[in-house]
């Protein structure tokens, strides 16, 4: 965990009200798959701004942010060459054991991003298939990186790019047919998260789920961003987290 | 190098700067980004006698220049900060201000009396507005800040105590002078403002308490103003808080009569935000020529007065 005085290299949109930011940090951090950073975009917002990795090579970290409030309106102005600062990483990521082959991916909106960081850190080691739900053509994003993987099913709410259905119901319809993931990794908005919950426990799969919540410091401390966990304690979202055993956790 | 050493009621600090209570957990996470032992000191998250899970989330709102929170005390209980924080808490060479917070009077006087002795100094919690009994119900009419401070007090036989005050009440001197006369050896203030953030696509507020805790750096004229009103009003030491971002903003509250200050908010947007605000003291005094930092407190002369 380092703050960074880091140097925005791109920053661009990639799909309707979805940017790509790419910063230069100056040094190598060790990043894992699922971590995030806190960047502060300054002035009047007194709150870092928690967002995924997406990409992590050499001295070179990419995050995609969906358009959401004056933080992200004010970041997507942000020109190459300006620095901000970054804390990262942050939060535990995403772990593949040794004994796990067969991937599955599923992602809904911009709960993809992480999942890119997964495909990064094991695609070549892995059988990895991903099913990423969009909301229509205009919110697709991130194709080259997943078509990497194994397999890609890509699907939108409204049929307007791949079938129309959203992620979980994809990754459904692939169980059905005989497929069958040594663990399933997700991150999405949290009806999804509900769905899959729902899914992998009547078939049985380990799955980890990484969870998105309002954050305060982004390290643990203020207890902001807390998940409620099955067993009845909390969990900080930012530092216990973001990933968790889907069965620990209240969605 | 200034003096920058303070001694708030016959407790050494290394300088005036301290982290505030619920920004800052009980240290560990920060320490790992620097060394809390070159901070003044630590207030801790608000302890209450029995764990609390707090409020449901969202838990925090961002409106410009500031923050609303409603925590709502989320802490493991005193016991599970005295057997796993405490020891390592002072291990680190920060002085340690444990913050106190109850729904009783009874309360109150059992976390202190196990507190006792233990600890440099007690904060005692009447003012967090984030929970539905208790907190703030003890800090808004004088009377009721006199009773809360006398019996907390009556516990403490030999740690310090500072009674932390709400901004949210009629007269912030009434509410000091009521402490003192509780027994209070020092106060803090400002807690934080009560306000409201709405969501205008939902047409419902942002936190899920409905109300949070205004915080951060737009407050602190308000703060400066409170600082200065209640250390007017009293004889014992002022630790001044409220949207405290650098060493300036510190300063501005030693003159309204601070002796030391707390930081709170800042360390969310700048998590080096305290060993900043020490080192930019400590430049800002040589500038200055100012050799100690006491010096500063309370030099504040309003316009128009001699």
């Amino acid at each position: 965990m380092k703050d960074c005085l880091a140097k925005i290299v791109k920053n661009a949109e990639i799909a309707e009200n979805v940017y790509e930011i790419v910063f230069d940090l100056g040094e190598t951090l060790k990043i894992r798959a699922g971590q995030f950073g806190n960047i502060a975009v300054g002035g009047t917002h007194l709150l870092r701004r928690p967002i995924a990795i997406c990409k992590a090579e050499g001295n070179l970290v990419t995050f995609c942010y969906q358009i959401k409030g004056e933080g992200t309106q004010k970041l997507k102005t942000m020109g190459t060459g300006t620095k901000l600062n970054v804390l990262l990483p942050l939060g535990n990521g995403f772990y593949v054991e040794e004994n796990e082959n067969k991937v599955a991916l599923v992602g809904g909106g911009v709960g993809t991003f992480p999942l890119i960081s997964v495909l990064r850190e094991y695609g070549e080691e892995k059988e990895i298939s991903a099913f990423i739900g969009y909301r229509n053509k205009g919110a697709v994003c991130g194709v080259e990186e997943f078509e990497k993987a194994n397999k890609f099913v890509a699907v939108t709410d409204d049929g307007s790019y791949g079938e129309k259905m959203n992620a979980v119901q994809a990754f459904a319809g692939a169980l059905k047919e005989g497929y069958r993931p040594d663990v399933v990794l997700s991150c999405g908005p949290l009806p999804m998260l509900r769905a899959l919950k729902t899914l992998v426990e009547k078939e049985n799969l380990p799955c980890y789920v990484s969870l998105e919540e309002r954050m305060g410091c982004g390290i643990g401390a203020c207890l902001v961003c807390v998940c409620e966990k099955t067993d009845g304690a909390r969990a900080r979202v930012c530092k216990d987290g973001p990933v968790f055993n889907v069965k620990d956790v209240v969605l | 190098m200034a003096n920058l050493s303070v001694n708030i009621c016959g407790v050494e600090f290394k300088n005036p700067v301290i982290a505030a209570s619920g920004t800052f957990g009980f240290g560990r996470e920060f320490h790992e980004l620097y060394d809390i032992g070159e901070i003044g000191g630590v207030s801790t998250k608000g302890l209450t006698r029995e764990p609390r899970a707090g409020n449901p989330v969202p838990r925090i709102a961002e409106s410009r220049g500031v923050i609303l929170n409603a925590v709502g005390l989320q802490n493991p209980g005193v016991e599970h900060f005295i057997e796993y924080d405490l020891e390592w808490l002072k291990s680190t060479g920060t002085r340690v201000i444990a913050n106190v917070a109850g729904k009783t009077l009874d309360d109150y006087f059992s976390i202190c009396e196990r507190l006792n002795g233990k600890v440099d100094m007690i904060e005692l919690n009447i003012s967090c507005p984030n929970v539905k009994s208790g907190g703030m119900a003890f800090g808004i009419k004088p009377q009721s800040v006199e009773e809360v401070t006398r019996i907390a007090k009556s516990a403490l036989k030999t740690t310090p105590l500072i009674v932390k005050l709400s901004p949210n009440v009629e007269s912030i001197a009434e509410n000091a002078r009521a402490a003192e006369r509780g027994g209070a050896d020092c106060l803090s203030l400002i807690n934080t403002l009560t306000g409201m953030a709405i969501d205008i696509e939902r047409r419902r507020p942002i936190i899920a308490n409905n109300t949070g805790g205004v915080s951060g750096a737009g407050v602190k004229p308000v703060a400066v103003r409170m600082t200065y009103e209640a250390s007017q009003a009293v004889k014992i030491p002022v630790i001044g808080m409220g949207g405290i971002t650098c060493a300036e903003d510190a300063i501005e509250f030693l003159m309204a009569g601070a002796v030391a200050v707390q930081v709170g908010t800042a360390n969310f947007t700048d998590p080096f935000a305290l060993p900043k605000i020490i080192k930019g003291l400590d430049a800002w005094c040589a500038r200055h020529g100012v050799k100690d930092v006491r010096e500063l407190t309370g030099v504040l002369k309003l316009n128009g007065k001699e």
